[in-house]
């Protein structure tokens, strides 16, 4: 879009390092590489520190492979390798809540092998979060994690320190969220790529600085006008994706992408928190409730039903299944909801991402299912 | 059936296929109400094929150069020469294949999953139903309807192995030209296990092994055969195969994977008269019918 209301989230993904850079520079506070969306922010931002997830740099590399398989998922494999390379030098700690046992053995390099980390922090969260125990067990966590960085940075986190961050990191949550009702509009106001650039960005922008560029973007938007095409209204469905090449691609073929599940879209930022008076328990309780990732969504399958309903919510004509190449959590649920989807009336379509993607035969495919969709003159 | 090979003083090219111009000599395109160019630029070969009133009239089928927009005039400047038609007189011409943006005189671009499945109908008739492409560098099982739209397809990822210039490449590793691979892999005592990698770079080292073990080379033809005839099968499984099997691409001239094909699958390919590897372009050139009839003529563009 030529109005470049989105800039400002564009230059803070593509200049990421600096940004933490300048902050810690302008803060004097610390800056803490996570690992999973399902690590406690609140935790860090209540201690003063900046949370910073990491992502990959789409780089042919050749760094990681000493340290774990090549048959670990791009994101993992990508993010270890932004860590040897030197690129979140500037991280004090790294943390990372258990999710898959991939990103675990990542972290587990990081922490070994990237030398400027000087401290680390594994949070041990239950997978099994319909347990009727997981709650219980999270808040318990959720503890211990504070009561590691009170004794890490000598200073207490009190209740009302934690309350404030929870009303930080909720109005984040809520602002992304009014940006992405945009999109359920026809011709959406906000496209994919956009959106992306602002759910990404809240994974490690200063969450306070990051509410107010969304608020002057909400206050534009309603008077915005788009000057490109709809095309066919799709979903995305996967674990990581920043790949914008291939987002800006989707959009340049005749399409916009209106929506997505994924964690870094709406899987972090869905739920808000539901204060209870207790703010540890009210964290962890947020992290239990939230939009699944396939590897705590047992035994019932609660994220099928959870996409399905996105795509209805938001109109969406089709879905492509981003599949992170040996990530076999996703793996594992795909058959299942392709075929919840289809059943549906969803089509869906299905792309192997690995570090570096293919542009050129992602989009035959793109535009092959785009085929598939419209109803052209062809016959 | 050697067609290559001796050419002064070059190195035998025992993988180079025939090239091919054709044009029906019962026609005149001229006398055509609606004459339409579908351009297909692969990654290793190239075809222009022209359609009269919805109707194939000629084509011409030669290797892909090192860039798109030539090898695009190239292929239509064969068809030029063979029949006298310019681009002037053509009402629509569309491009598809990988360089499917980059034919500089097209109005449109289709992919060629589209365009193999359109050709595919044309070729086979309205039961087609499931389109093996064996292509240059990728292979694509395509489903489609009985007008040849497409249902579903699947494509295979990132590699050579399994297609045509892996063929190539084993062609020139056995020095046997490549049109006489298929019949020659039949001419063995007993048929061999596949080899264990269509890795064209771990099958050319496996072929290498095999021949030094005993194995004689239409014994590494039909093990390579084999072994390609596999890897389509379990792509085309991951999609469903149903009747109504159509295969189209340069491989859909080898009978030693075809044959294989249909042995694994369990049902018989169907039969065509038309050249396999034109599919991609004659369908471009039956959507530019198409787009012709329901939308007008455009004026042509400048190559």
């Amino acid at each position: 879009m030529s109005d470049q209301l989105f800039d400002q989230f564009k230059t803070w993904y593509e200049k990421r390092h600096d940004y933490a850079r300048a902050w810690k520079q302008r803060t004097g506070g610390q800056v803490v590489a996570t690992m999973c969306t399902y690590t406690p922010e609140e935790l860090l931002i209540a201690a003063g520190m900046l949370p910073v997830r990491v992502l990959g740099a789409h780089e042919p590399q050749n760094v990681s492979e000493p340290h774990i398989f090549g048959m670990f998922c791009p994101f993992c494999r990508d993010s270890l390798a932004q860590g040897l390379l030197g690129r979140f030098d500037y991280c004090e700690g790294v943390t990372l809540t258990q999710s898959c046992i991939q990103y675990r053995q990542a972290f587990g390099s990081w922490r070994m092998h990237v030398p400027t980390v000087q401290w680390d922090y594994y949070c041990p969260m239950p997978n099994d979060v319909q347990s009727p125990h997981a709650r219980k067990a999270h808040s318990g966590e959720v503890q211990r994690f504070r009561e590691f960085l009170e004794q890490l940075t000598g200073q207490k986190l009190t209740d009302d320190k934690l309350n404030a961050a929870i009303a930080l990191v909720d109005e984040n949550r809520r602002l992304l969220r009014q940006i992405y009702d945009y999109r359920k509009e026809a011709n959406p106001k906000v496209t994919g790529t956009e959106a992306v650039y602002a759910a990404l960005t809240a994974q490690f922008v200063d969450k306070a600085e990051h509410n107010a560029a969304m608020k002057k973007v909400l206050a534009a938007l309603p008077g915005r006008k788009m000057d490109r095409e709809e095309g066919i209204r799709f979903m995305t469905i996967g674990s990581e994706n920043d790949d914008i090449a291939f987002m800006n691609m989707v959009e340049s073929v005749g399409s916009t992408i209106v929506i997505d599940d994924q964690c870094s879209g709406t899987r972090y930022f869905w739920n808000e928190s539901k204060p209870n008076g207790n703010p540890v328990k009210t964290i962890a309780e947020r992290y239990c409730d939230r939009p699944a990732c396939p590897t705590k969504d047992y035994p019932s399958h609660t994220r099928f039903d959870h996409v399905l309903n996105l795509a209805k919510d938001y109109n969406a004509t089709a879905a492509i299944f981003l599949q992170q190449k040996f990530c076999d959590p996703h793996e594992g649920d795909y058959p299942d909801l392709k075929r919840h989807l289809e059943s549906n009336g969803i089509p869906t379509l299905f792309l192997e991402f690995d570090i570096t993607n293919p542009i050129g035969p992602f989009r035959i495919r793109i535009e092959a299912f785009l085929e598939t969709l419209r109803e052209d003159d062809l016959f | 059936m050697s067609e290559q090979l001796n050419t002064g003083d070059k190195k035998p090219e025992f993988w180079r296929w025939q090239e091919n111009c054709w044009a029906d000599e019962t026609k005149d395109w001229r006398s055509a109400k609606a004459v339409t160019v579908g351009i297909d630029v692969g990654s290793v070969s190239s075809q222009c094929v022209i359609v009269a009133d919805g109707e194939l009239y000629a084509y011409n089928s030669m290797r892909t150069g090192n860039n798109s927009p030539d090898s695009a005039r190239n292929a239509f400047k064969g068809v030029t020469e063979k029949t006298g038609l310019t681009l002037d007189d053509v009402h629509m011409v569309v491009g598809t294949g990988y360089g499917r943006v980059n034919v500089p005189f097209s109005h449109k671009a289709i992919t060629e999953i589209a365009c193999h499945a359109r050709g595919a109908n044309y070729m086979g008739g309205n039961k087609v139903r499931t389109i093996l492409d064996m292509g240059g560098q990728d292979c694509k099982a395509i489903h489609c309807d009985d007008k040849g739209k497409v249902t579903n397809f699947l494509m295979n990822d990132k590699c050579a192995a399994g297609t045509g210039r892996g063929m190539e490449v084993i062609s020139d590793l056995m020095q046997i030209p490549i049109a006489e691979l298929g019949p020659r892999s039949f001419e063995v005592d007993e048929e061999p296990e596949a080899v264990s990698s269509v890795c064209v770079v771990f099958a050319k080292s496996e072929a290498l092994a095999l021949l030094k073990g005993g194995y004689t080379k239409n014994k590494v033809i039909a093990a390579y055969c084999q072994a390609m005839a596999e890897r389509v099968v379990s792509l085309l499984e991951r999609i469903g195969v149903e009747e109504g099997f159509f295969i189209t691409g340069g491989i859909a001239k080898n009978p030693g994977v075809v044959k294989r094909i249909e042995k694994l699958l369990g049902i018989q390919a169907m039969n065509t008269k038309i050249d396999s590897q034109i599919a991609g372009a004659l369908g471009a050139a039956l959507f530019a019918n198409t787009l012709v009839q329901k939308q007008g003529p455009l004026a042509p563009i400048a190559a």
